[in-house]
């Protein structure tokens, strides 16, 4: 099992999954943030599994994997920034009350 | 001498547009250019008839016209139509223009004097000379086009001179009532025009004339049929007549004019002129004389209970119509031509008398309040005497030939139940007028007391024209008419209907005095007499000179009226055998509710479905706006959706 | 005494066991992250979920990769989120529902993902070698300084305006009538 693409990408594909779920069925902004975290993980795992297995891939996966973790901390920060600030204003961290948008 | 035609018509439509422009400015002198234009018209006319009547060239027998322009040219087309500004005239013609331009000129003099004190009187003059605009343009056109614009003209002119006090609301309704029966015969008109044009292509009628008899014999019966339609309505026949008594609420003046002497003859006018087109349906000309014969009766028998004076002379009028109208159906064309002519001076004068005796008395209508004023009113008395004389039909006034004619040519064309009914009508006839008589001007007074001292004659400009319109009235039947048959008018007319009248058939025997002629003659005298007696009897007489006095037995008229059977008689009679009534119930309250219905329907159903459109579209937006819950987790979902059913699609489509 | 490649008495090979307790604990710990109630457990339960990939990674032959998941990740990123929860937790926080009143349907459009995605990886054949191939660092470092120089300055500049606009965003408003305290 380990020895094959498959069974990671499928894990991956499940982590995606998970991910997908509490971002769509959590309450709560920080809740959301932790959820794409795991979706991009995720994502990372694929990366990192295809870079194992094919051969002209190897390095380039690499890379991309760690470009990709930077992204994430950085949207990671200015993301909690932001809940932060609107928390601020609206003294609650649920997303529910996020609705200025709408009229 | 055709280059005159155009003048007459033209001559009233300039006072018209002159009194209508300037009269306000002027008000005492509205009615100078109204009557010095219809005077005008009258002089022309007077020539153009004499010169169409003695068959002088150019009118020659068959008559001569002239077009003026042409008015729609339409003729490109598969089925071209063409119609043009032409007038007309051949003797038909020049006796209607007799008629009407006299009795015109006649009542414009006597509307100086009668309409003297009121302050609308250049409207009243100008929707005169409005009138007489049309109604010679009716009279004169050539073509059925410019017929109809005439016919639709004078309908107008009647509408505005009726509801000419229009503050009242009486007034305002009869005029609304008179416009739209009108209307009911005019579509029928319409119709018939529009069928003559499908089956000959052409309007003029003389060239329909020509050609009619290559028209299917259906077509030719529903023509026929269509054109009567329009004359019911104009000429107040059953069951358009409801309009004519309450189109009295109009000035005498007016009710003189259009409605004894000249719209109500239109609808003879039409069908004497059409005379080729129902000589072509003799099944169309049964039902003529029948509704003619039938409307004579039915107005005879309301004439005598009524009380206003000129109601009885409005149904007066219907009964004599529908005695020109039977006249017409059992083909003695030329009869009622002459009846036309006779009874349109003889109603005018007694229309104008009529309007004098309501002058004099302040304003009162009602018989009931009148009486006695033989002595107070001599020269309306003496005048209303001759024209009573006249109509009810005593030899050898104008009214005995004509009448004598029409009857005795339904005699002899085999239509006895015509002559049967004209017979008895002729008997109501003086009856009822002795009846008007009677209560107006013999017997004691019961005239109110204050309007009793100031019952005055009329000035002179009122009973001038009355003056010369007894002259015809007495004379008329024996200048033209006489020897019957054979007189002038016979002569004249002869040309117009020789066509017809040998194509039915009806040869016209020499009159025989002493024979079938002389027998109904001496018939319908002895009825008449018999009539007027009783009348004098149960209303009383005074006439000094030949020695006739009787007085008024009021109480047996009531004891007559309230006998078994007579009494539901004189009680439909007196209700005008409940046509209003019956006209208010089935298209007042039923069309009312019919249209109530079709209202309900529109504004539920087809403003409901349009209003629900907008209604459904914005409940649909008003749901639909409920996706924009302006939170980031409804959005994603969304997009997870929408990712899910892309991907899955090119899964399905790459795996298959 | 070196461990042999299976497990002793046994045919299964010690990567296969690895591969399945390490992807046990990141699907558990992933799963407790969304649907836990108290947050700083899901906090926690996160970190156990990147410590678990990291371990993954190193099955997979890439120990760089894995430290660096270690060290920002954990080290970073997730102090960073339980900084976040602390600062915006409301007394009466954990009363509340935990889920959305979309979160059935969520759970839907999760499940069908993941059969969406199992569906691809299993009916495409992929040209896999078979075997997992290690890379090495200095490769890695090669490449992000030749090759991928451009993305590798990128990213510096994302993550400075990252953290200018961090520190903006999270700034606390000066309080009205001190601003100027100069």
């Amino acid at each position: 099992m380990s020895g094959s693409l498959d069974s990671y990408l499928i894990l991956s594909g499940l982590l995606f999954a998970i991910g997908t779920f509490g971002f769509l069925g959590r309450r709560n902004a920080i809740s959301m943030l932790m959820s794409i975290e795991l979706m991009l993980n995720a994502v990372n795992l694929t990366i990192i599994a295809f870079g194992a297995f094919v051969k002209p891939l190897n390095v380039h996966a690499s890379v991309i994997a760690l470009i990709v973790i930077a992204v994430a901390a950085a949207e990671a920060t200015v993301g909690l920034a932001i809940v932060m600030a609107i928390y601020r204003n609206k003294k609650t961290p649920l997303v529910d009350e996020y609705d200025s948008m709408s009229e | 001498m055709t280059a005159l035609l155009p003048l007459i018509p033209i001559l009233p439509l300039g006072g018209f547009v002159l009194t209508g422009l300037l009269g306000r400015r002027y008000p005492e002198d509205a009615h100078r250019i109204a009557v010095w234009a219809v005077v005008a018209a009258w002089v022309v006319a007077s020539i153009v008839a004499v010169m169409a009547l003695l068959h002088a060239s150019p009118f020659g027998t068959a008559g001569a016209g002239i077009t003026l322009w042409t008015w729609i040219p339409a003729n490109g087309f598969s089925h071209g139509f063409n119609a043009d500004i032409g007038l007309f005239v051949d003797p038909l013609t020049a006796c209607l223009l007799i008629v009407v331009t006299t009795i015109g000129m006649l009542v414009h003099v006597y509307s100086i004097g009668y309409m003297a004190h009121d302050p609308g009187r250049w409207r009243f003059f100008a929707y005169l000379n409005l009138f007489m605009f049309s109604m010679l343009v009716l009279i004169l056109a050539d073509n059925f086009l410019l017929v109809f614009a005439g016919w639709e003209l004078v309908g107008l002119c009647s509408y505005l001179l009726i509801g000419f006090w229009y503050p009242r609301r009486s007034a305002a309704v009869a005029a609304k009532k008179a416009f739209l029966v009108n209307r009911v015969g005019d579509m029928g008109f319409a119709l018939g025009i529009m069928a003559v044009w499908t089956q000959l292509g052409t309007l003029n009628m003389q060239a329909v004339f020509a050609r009619f008899g290559s028209v299917p014999h259906e077509w030719q019966i529903a023509i026929a049929l269509l054109i009567f339609c329009g004359a019911v309505g104009k000429s107040a026949q059953f069951p358009l007549h409801v309009w004519l008594p309450d189109a009295m609420e109009g000035p005498t003046p007016v009710s003189a004019l259009i409605h004894a002497a000249t719209m109500v003859n239109a609808g003879v006018y039409l069908v004497a002129r059409c005379n080729p087109i129902f000589g072509a349906a003799p099944e169309v000309m049964v039902v003529v004389a029948a509704i003619g014969i039938f409307t004579a009766i039915l107005a005879a028998s309301i004439a005598f209970t009524q009380t206003d004076i000129k109601r009885v002379l409005a149904y007066s009028t219907l009964s004599q119509l529908g005695y020109m109208f039977a006249s017409l159906g059992v083909g003695a064309w030329t009869a009622a031509i002459f009846h036309l002519m006779s009874h349109g001076f003889f109603k005018g004068l007694l229309f104008l008398d009529s309007g004098s005796v309501i002058h004099s008395v302040d304003g009162e209508q009602d018989m009931r309040k009148m009486g006695g004023l033989a002595r107070k009113i001599p020269i309306t008395y003496a005048t209303m005497l001759v024209g009573s004389i006249a109509i009810a039909g005593v030899p050898p006034l104008a009214g005995f030939f004509s009448k004598d004619e029409i009857l005795g040519g339904a005699f002899k064309n085999g239509f006895l139940w015509v002559w049967a009914i004209g017979f008895v009508v002729a008997g109501m006839t003086a009856f009822y007028m002795f009846r008007l008589m009677g209560m107006t001007f013999w017997g004691p007074s019961h005239v109110d007391a204050e309007v009793e001292h100031h019952i005055h004659e009329s000035p002179r400009s009122m009973t001038g024209p009355l003056i010369v319109l007894a002259i015809p009235a007495a004379v008329l039947g024996l200048v033209i008419g006489f020897p019957p048959e054979t007189g002038l008018l016979h002569q004249w007319l002869a040309p117009v209907f020789e066509g017809t009248i040998a194509a039915s058939g009806h040869a016209e025997a020499a009159y025989n005095f002493f024979g079938i002629d002389g027998a109904l003659a001496i018939a319908t005298t002895a009825l008449v007499a018999v009539a007027i007696v009783v009348a004098w009897r149960l209303f009383g007489v005074e006439i000094p000179s030949l020695g006739l006095r009787a007085q008024p037995r009021p109480d047996q008229v009531r004891e007559i009226s309230a006998r078994r059977g007579l009494a539901a008689l004189y009680n439909g009679s007196f209700h005008k055998w409940w046509f209003d009534d019956i006209n208010n119930k089935l298209f007042v309250e039923w069309g009312g509710k019919l249209a109530a219905a079709a209202f309900w329907f529109d504004r539920t159903i087809i403003d409901g479905t349009v209003n629900g459109v907008g209604t459904v579209t914005a409940g649909a937006g008003g749901w639909l706006r409920r996706v924009q819950t302006g939170r980031v987790q409804n959005y994603a979902l969304g997009i997870a959706v929408g990712l899910i059913v892309i991907a899955a699609g090119y899964l399905y489509l790459a795996i298959r | 005494m070196p461990i042999g490649q299976t497990l002793p008495f046994t045919a299964v090979r010690w990567d296969d066991v690895l591969f399945v307790v390490l992807a046990i604990m990141l699907l558990g710990s992933a799963l407790l992250v969304v649907t836990m109630r108290d947050i700083i457990r899901c906090g926690l339960a996160m970190i156990a979920s990147f410590a678990s990939l990291a371990g993954i990674y190193v099955l997979l032959g890439n120990p760089l990769i894995a430290a660096t998941q270690v060290l920002v990740y954990i080290g970073a990123i997730s102090i960073l989120v339980l900084f976040a929860i602390m600062l915006t937790q409301t007394k009466n926080a954990p009363t509340r529902l935990v889920f959305q009143t979309q979160a059935w349907v969520g759970a839907i459009a999760a499940v069908a993902i993941a059969a969406i995605i199992a569906g691809t990886v299993l009916t495409t054949t992929w040209p896999s070698t078979g075997a997992v191939a290690w890379t090495a660092t200095s490769d890695i470092a090669t490449m992000l300084f030749s090759q991928y120089v451009l993305p590798f300055e990128a990213v510096s500049v994302l993550l400075t305006a990252a953290v200018v606009g961090g520190v903006l965003l999270a700034r606390r408003e000066p309080p009205a009538g001190k601003e100027d305290r100069s």
